[in-house]
């Protein structure tokens, strides 16, 4: 490492202060480049590089005075290192990694089932397992012909049936209802321990409803979505869903709002006759304002069941069961029955639902 | 409206234009007193006059290069290399420069310029006179390239490129140029960009192509529909950058494809389209893309031209493999 | 390599030419210089240099170039800047010829006339951008036509020859400057360019930064041209050689041929000559290719001793004023890289930002793939 000291500028100076360094640490210089211009009481003196090399170190800052002979730069011996370029930087080569350890021995590997994509998309989509399959294709391929084969063979224990008649009215009005209805539902749970014996459920549960409708009659109405009509209706025409061998029927028990309890009970009778006789008039299958369904009879707690359109509220009945519940700050057996309010939230808000069930359910409760 | 050829339309763009924008500049060698080998710049020169239709010397890469600056300083060049044979020194400025200024300068320059050029063979012409080296330029990030395959598509696409922001390299098919007569309406009406273009909708099968290709293809279409297969022929008009939905669309209705050029197999602009429709549309796909293509052979001389270029045998040979496929 | 193709020694020259016919054309190339290397005068001065004041702005400017230049040198060895190609020594090529323009003129450069860009208006800041690899330093807010660094070598004349054309046709009274290096003169772009412009008459006046170097083919090797300025003869326009140390030179030179080309005489080129004192860039090593004491005795010649020489000399500069001068280099330098190392990064989809003037869909995908790579 050669040092290059302040030279002697002359006239007797001493030292001299630094004024701007034009070469940096790192650069290479040749024999009368500038170094360093620095300043004495005369002028400010550029100090030449006495010889090539390359720059190590720079000994002082700008301002600061140096003392003539002091180190100012210090030189680097030895050969360049060659970058290999003229432009950007060229990564050097990493070390060779250890030898990587030598993995288990190869598994054989299946012959793949050979399928175009669309093919295999098929087959997902339906269901088939491509391995299984006898390819027809040419060179062992798996066509889509093959695959649909193989779909329908699956389904050919079930016999295909076309729907007619009760069922097929269903699947359409279902499907109606599904593209025309926002559904929202609402559930909770009345508690029938008060009941005595022998009460009749259903004619209990259309009184609900006709309290219900009293306290919120925005659920007894018709909707008309493609004129956003909304239609009160001042008679509650009760559909009652009713499950037959043909299918679901939902005959209407006309103005329960102003019937009593007698007479419903003979209406709900008649109704019942004339369903399994398969007599019910078309007329009294049409024009339901509002709709209960008493699916508990057979087993379920809560259900979000389907409005059929222009309705906007159809009230599901689960199965009564007994449950323990707080009463005077003990836990007791109650009887209860589970209550769920589907309504259609394009005609009803919640809080009218939420009005009607907490009405059906207040006169549920009731003894008599 | 009387029909007019290629050629024609691509003059009557070109006059259009630059009765609309005094900017529009047109040059390249012949193309003033002589009009353009092809005639493609008849009667500019006495229309405008020889300071917006210029007769340069001999130098395509200078003719480049001096749209570059002509387009950096506002005006909106559009260039005529004679033939694509000597279109190769253009790629240094398109490339290096006027694809890029625009971003190296972050919007400051811009180069709306257009390099025209004849391209493609079947003309029974000397050597390097029947290139198809659209691939090159279509992998120049920041350029467009635009070929149009009709009289109305040339007149439309031409007036795009013109109007365009930024560099388009317009390939004119010289073996349509005076092959097809159109009606052609000179209401300065420009076709969009980037877009492919439906010439003939079907539902069996895909064929994609571009240029001179086209006329072939619809040929096969045409045979197709004779069997009773409805064939739907895209014109793909801007390689890049690439309407990859128009194309995606056709092969989810029709679920395979045939895409035809005269450019040579390798590296051809009908890898980048089979990558995109394996990529995005491999649901769709019923059998594997076929390309049908120039060979990785320097264009032969004329005598044995009718070799190299794809036949509409060929497309159909392809066509059917693709329809027979299970 | 030395190609002899004979082993005999080889006739004159005449001895080839036809016999008894005669000349059709003759040229002559001037050489111009006005300072010598110590700054004395070899001949009267002319107007611009008994202005003190515009002597002083000439030095001051090849100064702050050289400041920016050390500084950019030493970025990069720090990691902070990217490869750097040093103008040092060049500085009165660059600066002669930018202070002969006007604002409403336009500069195309290569990549070594630094000192040029900032006469112009370009900022330190947008230089170090620029250097440092962010392409905002290429969005001027000053010299706004003003081309950016043109890196294929002598690719930008024929866009010189573009944009006089442009200027021509719209009859501004503007003219279009580029410089080139003595390595860009063999290329096909620059006869092209030169032959275009003469053909035309165009408003461009060519400057040929000749530093005796191109890379590692010094300028004996480069052309068997006795000189470079000569190549304008084959254009059809006068050329002239200057002493391109002497910023007296170059920017009289300069403003000679501005004015001829403004007022629709043509185009003109000027070789400058001038040595390269540094490497070719901060990763080439020179010493593989030429003596530290060639480059030595070329710092005799240095253009910025010379003319403090010359203004020392004649009671026009002060040691206060040096000192004023080198700390206000180091200062504008200093707060200037301060402030690009600041800058952060522009973000990543910057890439995809000015590719065309509005993204086509499929890069606008691209752009979205892109963002979704970085933030994970």
């Amino acid at each position: 490492m050669a040092v290059f000291v302040l030279p002697d500028l002359g006239e007797g100076l001493q030292e001299a202060e630094l004024v701007q360094w034009h070469v940096s640490e790192g650069d290479n210089v040749v024999a009368d480049q500038p170094l360093v211009s620095v300043e004495t009481e005369k002028a400010v003196v550029e100090v030449p590089s006495p010889y090539s090399g390359r720059i190590a170190r720079l000994y002082a800052k700008p301002g600061e005075r140096i003392r003539v002979g002091a180190p100012l730069v210090e030189f680097d011996e030895g050969p360049r290192a060659d970058t290999g370029t003229v432009v950007g930087e060229l990564a050097a080569a990493a070390p060779p990694a250890a030898a990587p350890p030598r993995g288990a021995e190869p598994v054989a590997a299946k012959p793949a089932v050979r399928a175009a994509p669309a093919v295999r998309a098929l087959a997902q989509r339906l269901g088939v397992d491509l391995a299984a399959l006898t390819p027809s294709g040419p060179n062992g391929t798996v066509t889509s012909a093959d695959v649909e084969r193989a779909a329908r063979a699956a389904l050919a224990q079930a016999p295909a049936e076309i729907l007619s008649g009760v069922r097929r009215a269903m699947a359409l009005n279902m499907a109606r209802a599904h593209a025309e209805i926002v559904p929202a539902t609402v559930v909770d749970e009345a508690d029938i321990e008060a009941w005595p014996p022998k009460t009749d459920v259903t004619i209990r549960l259309v009184r609900a409803i006709v309290a219900g409708v009293a306290a919120s009659p925005g659920l007894n109405a018709w909707y008309d979505g493609r004129n956003m009509e909304r239609r009160i209706l001042p008679q509650i025409d009760l559909g009652i869903a009713v499950d037959t061998e043909e299918g679901l029927f939902v005959p209407v028990l006309r103005n329960v709002g102003a019937r009593d309890a007698a007479d419903l009970r003979r209406g709900l009778e008649r109704m019942k006759a004339d369903v399994r006789a398969r007599t019910v008039p078309v007329a009294e299958l049409r024009g339901q304002t509002i709709t209960l369904s008493n699916f508990g009879m057979f087993a379920g707690r809560f259900a979000a069941l389907v409005i059929v359109p222009p309705q906007v509220a159809i009230l599901g009945a689960g199965r009564i069961r007994a449950a323990p519940v707080v009463a005077d700050g003990r836990i007791v057996p109650h009887r209860l029955l589970p209550l769920s309010l589907t309504f259609d939230h394009r005609a009803v808000t919640g809080g009218e639902a939420a009005r009607f069930l907490k009405a059906a359910i207040a006169d549920l409760e009731r003894a008599e | 409206m009387p029909e007019i050829t290629l050629v024609e339309a691509v003059n009557l763009a070109l006059a259009r234009a630059m009765a609309e924008d005094p900017e529009v500049l047109v040059l390249g060698e012949d193309v003033g007193t002589e009009g353009g080998v092809f005639r493609a710049t008849e009667g500019l020169q006495k229309r405008f006059g020889d300071e917006r239709v210029i007769d340069t010397p001999l130098a395509e890469g200078a003719i480049a290069g001096i749209s570059v600056g002509l387009a950096a300083q506002g005006f909106r060049p559009v260039a005529e290399i004679q033939f694509t044979g000597f279109i190769y020194p253009v790629i240094d400025q398109l490339a290096n420069h006027a694809a890029r200024l625009r971003t190296r300068t972050r919007g400051r320059l811009s180069c709306p310029l257009v390099v025209r050029s004849p391209y493609g063979g079947g003309i029974r012409a000397i050597e390097h006179h029947s290139e198809s080296p659209e691939a090159m330029f279509a992998h120049i990030p920041g350029l467009r390239v635009v070929i149009p395959s009709s009289p109305a598509r040339a007149y439309g696409l031409l007036l795009a490129a013109i109007r365009d922001p930024d560099p388009v390299v317009f390939f004119e098919p010289t073996r349509l140029y005076r092959a097809v007569r159109e009606r052609v309406e000179d209401d300065g009406e420009a076709l969009p960009l980037d877009r492919c273009f439906i010439l003939r909708e079907g539902s069996d099968i895909t064929l994609i192509s571009w240029g001179a290709m086209t006329r072939e293809t619809l040929a096969a279409a045409d045979r197709l529909a004779q069997e009773g297969i409805a064939a739907e022929v895209v014109d793909v008009a801007t390689l890049k950058p690439l309407d990859s939905d128009t194309l995606l669309e056709s092969v989810a209705k029709t679920g395979r494809v045939v895409i035809v050029h005269e450019a040579p197999l390798s590296v051809g602009v009908g890898a980048e389209i089979a990558a995109r429709l394996a990529e995005r549309g491999l649901v769709s796909l019923l059998a594997p893309i076929a390309r049908v293509t120039g060979w990785d052979t320097v264009m032969p001389y004329p005598r044995l031209e009718r070799h190299y270029l794809p036949s509409e045998t060929r497309i159909l040979d392809a066509a059917r493999r693709v329809l027979a496929y299970q | 390599m030395s190609v002899d193709t004979t082993e005999a020694p080889l006739a004159p020259p005449e001895a080839w030419r036809a016999p008894l016919s005669p000349t059709v054309a003759r040229f002559e190339i001037r050489y111009s210089r006005f300072l010598d290397p110590k700054g004395k005068p070899v001949r009267p001065l002319p107007d611009f240099a008994h202005d003190r004041a515009e002597l002083v702005a000439l030095y001051r400017a090849m100064v702050l170039a050289r400041t920016f230049d050390t500084k950019a040198v030493a970025l990069q060895r720090t990691g902070r800047l990217g490869t750097y190609a040093s103008a040092l020594g060049q500085e009165a090529v660059a600066v002669g010829v930018a202070s002969a323009m006007r604002p409403e003129d336009v500069l195309l450069p290569s990549f070594r006339e630094h000192g040029a860009q900032l006469w112009r208006g370009v900022s330190l800041v947008e230089l170090f951008l620029f250097w440092g690899g962010d392409e905002r330093g290429n969005d001027f807010a000053k010299a706004r036509e003003d081309f950016p660094v043109c890196v294929p070598v002598g690719t930008h004349a024929p866009h010189a020859v573009g944009v006089a054309l442009a200027l021509k046709l719209r009859r501004e009274p503007r003219v279009a400057v580029c410089i080139f290096g003595d390595g860009a003169t063999s290329k096909g772009d620059v006869a092209e360019a030169l032959n275009m412009a003469g053909v035309w008459h165009l408003p461009a006046v060519f400057v040929v930064n000749n530093n005796q170097w191109a890379i590692s083919l010094p300028r004996s090797r480069q052309s068997a041209a006795e000189t470079l300025a000569q190549k304008a003869i084959a254009a059809g326009f006068d050329g002239e050689q200057v002493d391109g140390n002497d910023v007296i030179a170059v920017r009289e030179a300069a403003a000679r041929a501005l004015a001829k080309a403004r007022a629709g005489g043509g185009p003109h080129l000027i070789e400058a000559l001038t040595y390269r004192l540094s490497d070719h860039t901060t990763a080439d090593d020179a010493g593989r290719y030429r003596s530290s004491a060639e480059v030595s005795a070329h710092w005799s010649e240095d253009p910025i001793a010379r003319l403090r020489h010359y203004l020392v000399d004649n009671g026009m500069w002060s040691k206060a004023d040096e000192e004023r001068l080198l700390a206000d280099s180091a200062d504008s330098v200093e707060a200037a890289a301060r402030h690009y190392l600041a800058t952060p990064p522009p973000p990543p989809e910057a890439m995809f930002d000015f590719t065309y003037a509005a993204l086509p869909k499929d890069l606008a995908e691209q752009r979205r793939a892109a963002l979704d790579i970085v933030e994970q």
